[in-house]
């Protein structure tokens, strides 16, 4: 492996990000809220840092990146971005514990929301932004980001893409990936304004607007309010967010299609059609649950439970009610919920239906298989066909997905968390989803989580949000060997 | 620019790659599921797995807006139904197609505007049977590339320790009345586009750039036994090794051809005079002897199977045969076989790729060949009026690193270039050109902008 491209790539990435902290420098500079100082030499630091290395190991004749190199330097980014983002936090003191700081970073970046601040709302105003801002950036992928902007890296540029938004199937929207991820990130801001100016209309201010918007398209879920969109109590707010919500956990090259005129791809998309269904029944559930028993009101009774089964759905964490207080039936759904994700794609966690789809026909194919022994099948999406080893790679997550669950609740158990909270804690982590139950619920925080859990669980969405694979290969001894 | 290749074979492949290394929007279809995941992990390209005969695929793959489309499979029917869709679907794509069958070549009015419309038909087969005579024509020379019409050649010579060349610095040389014209220099490698003031080293590649009537002149001033190859062997009597041993059936020549296989052989009797056809196998180091192997001038190794292509070469080389000829046609193997001790090696893919980029080019440039694993290009261009580099001497153009003109022809005379040199509008200038800087001199060969 090139150990000094990838530690050029890795530099070049945390430059990019040390420049992105300018905007909360901005933010501090105009709400005068104390912390400009703070950002400025977190940027110095950044910026500095990353030069050296990138100095040092700059000079390339070849920018040929491998299958694992594209892994390993995804991976690196990442950590190092989580240490890069916890710079404002511990320097202006708004979070002065490292672990609790790289929790919330972490957090950030994998756009799970989850957060260890007991008063959010006593952060100065740069660094709520600068909270959501990680989201945003992390949702549509920091080096996706980055290779948008780097047009050296080619045929590498696919590796870094394909390990950092790693799908089923690949979908490459234009001929050249840097044009591929120009697109996405163009969708992607052009939807987070659409936003900010609709949350506008509702009557929230600029800065909450952009603080929200910057959370939601990534379904990171990060509020600059304690009671989180809660706190608003307005039907139309609450609305709009859910919408960008679910519009988030589209899949986005089917945004793309929307947008280039192909509105029958869009609709036809036997993934989208799914996802559709799967809200509206749990919903449904949820709303029957609730309705009489919660909220006498039926409006009441749909707007929470839509609201909270979208949220969860698509693993951004908003709330705007607290659920825990509403019957174990609808706990139990959202708790599935967790797992289920939106499509392959978007920006959302969790498992994605895509995955889902396909485990099921091939259930079923199986079970055919059964009554017919000699019948040949081949597993479908829509019209195309999809191969054997997709399959077998999803199972394979499947079961790592499990398994690295199981674990995680166990080991967060061992450390002294009740049943609930420990399941609830893993698999919201997992899923990149933000609020548990328990006494990680929405009205609550991770903050009492032992230092060796908050561990667990930033390990854990790191694993969720890169997908597992590109992580797992690299504690494998074979990765490793020439 | 959109540009559509039809079939990810080695010469779908190689164009794919290549024209995606210059940042055009490449997409590619291809049938087969495991060459399409391949793709997707080593070009930055587009595929569509599909056909290239379904306009579906074709339009999913953005035909209306593509500017070329290279039909490439290996299949001439497919290729050739591909250009029509093409042409009912876009009437402005320029389409390239090509085709191996000579049956088909041969009706011209098939490929007219009025049928198919295919703007450039690639054979290379044919392509490869003119690069061999080339060879035989110069003798020495492992590669020989045709410009002007074959006017001009580019010819590449190995120099050995012997060679006056060996040890000098280009501008010692150059001081004499009769001038050579040294283009580029391949060293190990690389490949360098050489000033005054380097030196030839023994081993080095280098191409020179000569008149067609000067070879002769050319090849005693380089020590080179400017014998005629007389005594050629063809080792396999395919469609290459027929077509050449056709174009070599001369009662002044002493060709042989082998094969293995009796159908062949009987075949190649029929349709040859003069040459004598052998039936064995050409690995067969007794059979070799027996004929004459060492007193041979040229081997060319043209079998179906190119690993025995290059142990052959290998084995007539040892056994004393002057120059080799063998056909490879894996790109991955493009790199070793000249380390290895093969003079020359034909690639028919790369002629294919080669055929493409020089069409591409076209307008500006007249023709291209990528020298050594294309690092370079040797590139034959029209000076046009209005381009920024007519009417100033060459030392005030401002080209990029990497760049040397090599020659300019004007009417009947080769002018050798120096700084103080004047391109005339019309002149054909032959120039050496690094890959990097590809485009860079695209450029500044085009038309400037001009108000109007």
């Amino acid at each position: 492996m090139n150990f000094r491209l990838i530690f050029y790539l890795v530099a070049v990435v945390v430059i990019y990000l040390g420049l992105s902290m300018s905007l909360p420098l901005f933010v501090s500079l105009y709400y005068n809220d104390g912390s400009a100082l703070a950002i400025v030499i977190s940027m110095l630091v950044t910026c500095g840092l990353g030069g050296i290395v990138f100095f040092m190991t700059r000079g390339h004749h070849d920018y040929y990146l491998n299958h694992r190199s594209g892994m390993a330097i995804v991976t690196m980014g990442w950590i190092a971005a989580g240490l890069t983002a916890t710079l404002p936090y511990l320097i202006s003191g708004a979070i002065p514990n490292f672990t609790q700081a790289y929790f919330e970073s972490m957090s950030g970046f994998t756009t799970t929301g989850a957060s260890i601040l007991k008063n959010i709302e006593a952060l100065p105003p740069a660094m709520l932004l600068w909270r959501a801002q990680t989201q945003w950036l992390g949702g549509m992928g920091i080096i996706v980001l980055s290779i948008a902007i780097l047009p050296f890296l080619g045929i590498g540029g696919m590796q870094l893409y394909k390990a950092e938004t790693p799908s089923p199937v690949v979908d490459k929207l234009t001929p050249r990936i840097s044009s591929t991820a120009k697109v996405l990130w163009k969708i992607y801001v052009i939807m987070t304004m659409t936003q900010i100016i609709l949350l506008l209309f509702g009557g929230m201010s600029l800065y909450d607007s952009i603080c929200h918007s910057f959370t939601t398209m990534p379904t990171g879920g990060f509020s600059t309010k304690n009671a989180s969109v809660g706190h608003y109590q307005s039907i139309y707010i609450d609305f709009i967010i859910m919408m960008f919500m679910f519009l988030a956990g589209i899949n986005f090259s089917l945004h793309y299609k929307l947008i280039n005129g192909h509105p029958r791809q869009f609709f036809r998309d036997p993934e989208l059609r799914v996802y559709f269904g799967i809200t509206g029944i749990f919903i449904l559930l949820v709303f029957l649950d609730v309705y009489g028993t919660i909220y006498p009101r039926l409006l009441d009774a749909f707007r929470y439970a839509s609201f909270q089964v979208v949220s969860i759905i698509t693993t951004t964490g908003f709330a705007t009610a607290d659920y825990e207080k509403w019957p174990d039936f609808s706990q139990l759904v959202l708790f599935f919920c967790m797992f289920l994700g939106s499509m392959a794609g978007s920006t959302g966690g969790g498992i994605k239906i895509m995955r889902l789809i396909l485990l099921v026909k091939h259930c079923y194919q199986e079970i055919f298989h059964i009554i017919h022994p000699h019948a040949t099948t081949i597993v479908k999406l829509g019209n195309n066909p999809v191969s054997q080893t997709i399959i077998r790679s999803i199972w394979g997550f499947f079961l790592l997905y499990v398994a690295i669950f199981i674990i995680g609740a166990i080991a967060l158990a061992a450390l002294g968390l009740d049943v609930i909270s420990s399941l609830t804690a893993m698999a919201t982590c997992l899923g990149n989803v933000g609020p548990g139950l328990g006494s990680v619920g929405p009205m609550d925080n991770f903050a009492g989580v032992p230092i060796a859990g908050q561990w667990i669980l930033i390990f854990a969405m790191l694993l969720g949000r890169l997908e597992i694979y590109t992580i797992i290969v690299l504690l494998i001894p074979a990765f490793w060997r020439k | 620019m959109r540009v559509i290749i039809i079939g990810a074979g080695e010469v779908g492949y190689h164009i794919a790659q290549k024209l995606s290394d210059e940042k055009k929007d490449v997409v590619l279809i291809e049938r087969d599921p495991g060459k399409v995941r391949r793709i997707n992990e080593n070009l930055d390209v587009q595929v569509f797995q599909g056909s290239g005969t379904s306009p579906k695929t074709l339009r999913l793959a953005g035909i209306q807006d593509a500017k070329l489309l290279v039909a490439a499979t290996d299949i001439d029917e497919v290729n050739l139904l591909a250009c029509l869709l093409a042409r009912s679907l876009n009437q402005h794509t320029v389409k390239i197609a090509r085709v191996r069958s000579q049956e088909y070549i041969q009706e011209k009015s098939l490929f007219s505007k009025d049928i198919l419309g295919v703007d450039l038909i690639i054979n290379t087969q044919s392509m490869m049977v003119n690069t061999i005579l080339g060879l035989i024509d110069v003798p020495g020379a492992s590669e020989v590339i045709d410009f002007l019409g074959g006017e001009i050649k580019l010819v590449s010579f190995l120099i050995l320790n012997d060679s006056p060349l060996a040890g000098k610095k280009l501008s010692d040389f150059n001081m004499h009345k009769e001038e050579l014209l040294i283009g580029a220099i391949v060293r190990g490698h690389k490949i360098l586009i050489p000033s005054g003031n380097d030196i030839i080293h023994p081993l080095d590649l280098v191409y020179l750039v000569i008149k067609k009537s000067e070879i002769t002149q050319t090849l005693k001033r380089l020590n080179m036994k400017a014998k005629v190859t007389k005594n050629i062997i063809i080792v396999g009597a395919g469609g290459t090794g027929m077509a050449v041993a056709k174009a070599l059936d001369k009662p002044y020549l002493n060709v042989k051809i082998i094969d293995n296989d009796g159908r062949k052989c009987k075949d190649a009797n029929l349709q040859l005079k003069h040459i004598t056809v052998i039936k064995g196998d050409g690995a067969d180091r007794d059979l070799l002897r027996e004929e004459n192997i060492g007193d041979m001038d040229m081997l060319i190794a043209v079998t179906g199977d190119e690993e025995s292509n290059v142990l052959i070469s290998l084995l007539a080389k040892e056994l004393g045969t002057k120059r080799t000829i063998t056909r490879v046609s894996k790109m991955s193997y493009m790199h070793i076989v000249s380390a290895i001790g093969l003079d020359t090696v034909i690639n028919p893919r790369m002629s294919a790729v080669r055929a493409v980029l020089q069409y591409l080019r076209k307008g500006k440039i007249i023709s291209v060949a990528p020298l050594r694993e294309e690092q370079a290009e040797a590139i034959e261009a029209e000076a046009l009026e209005t381009s920024d580099i007519v009417n100033t001497p060459l030392s005030k153009v401002d080209f990029p690193p990497g760049v040397i003109v090599g020659a300019i022809v004007r009417g009947d005379e080769i002018i050798i270039p120096r700084g103080s040199t004047v391109v005339l509008p019309h002149d054909h200038l032959i120039i050496f050109a690094m890959q990097q800087v590809i485009n860079k001199l695209e450029g500044l060969l085009t038309v400037k902008l001009e108000y109007f």
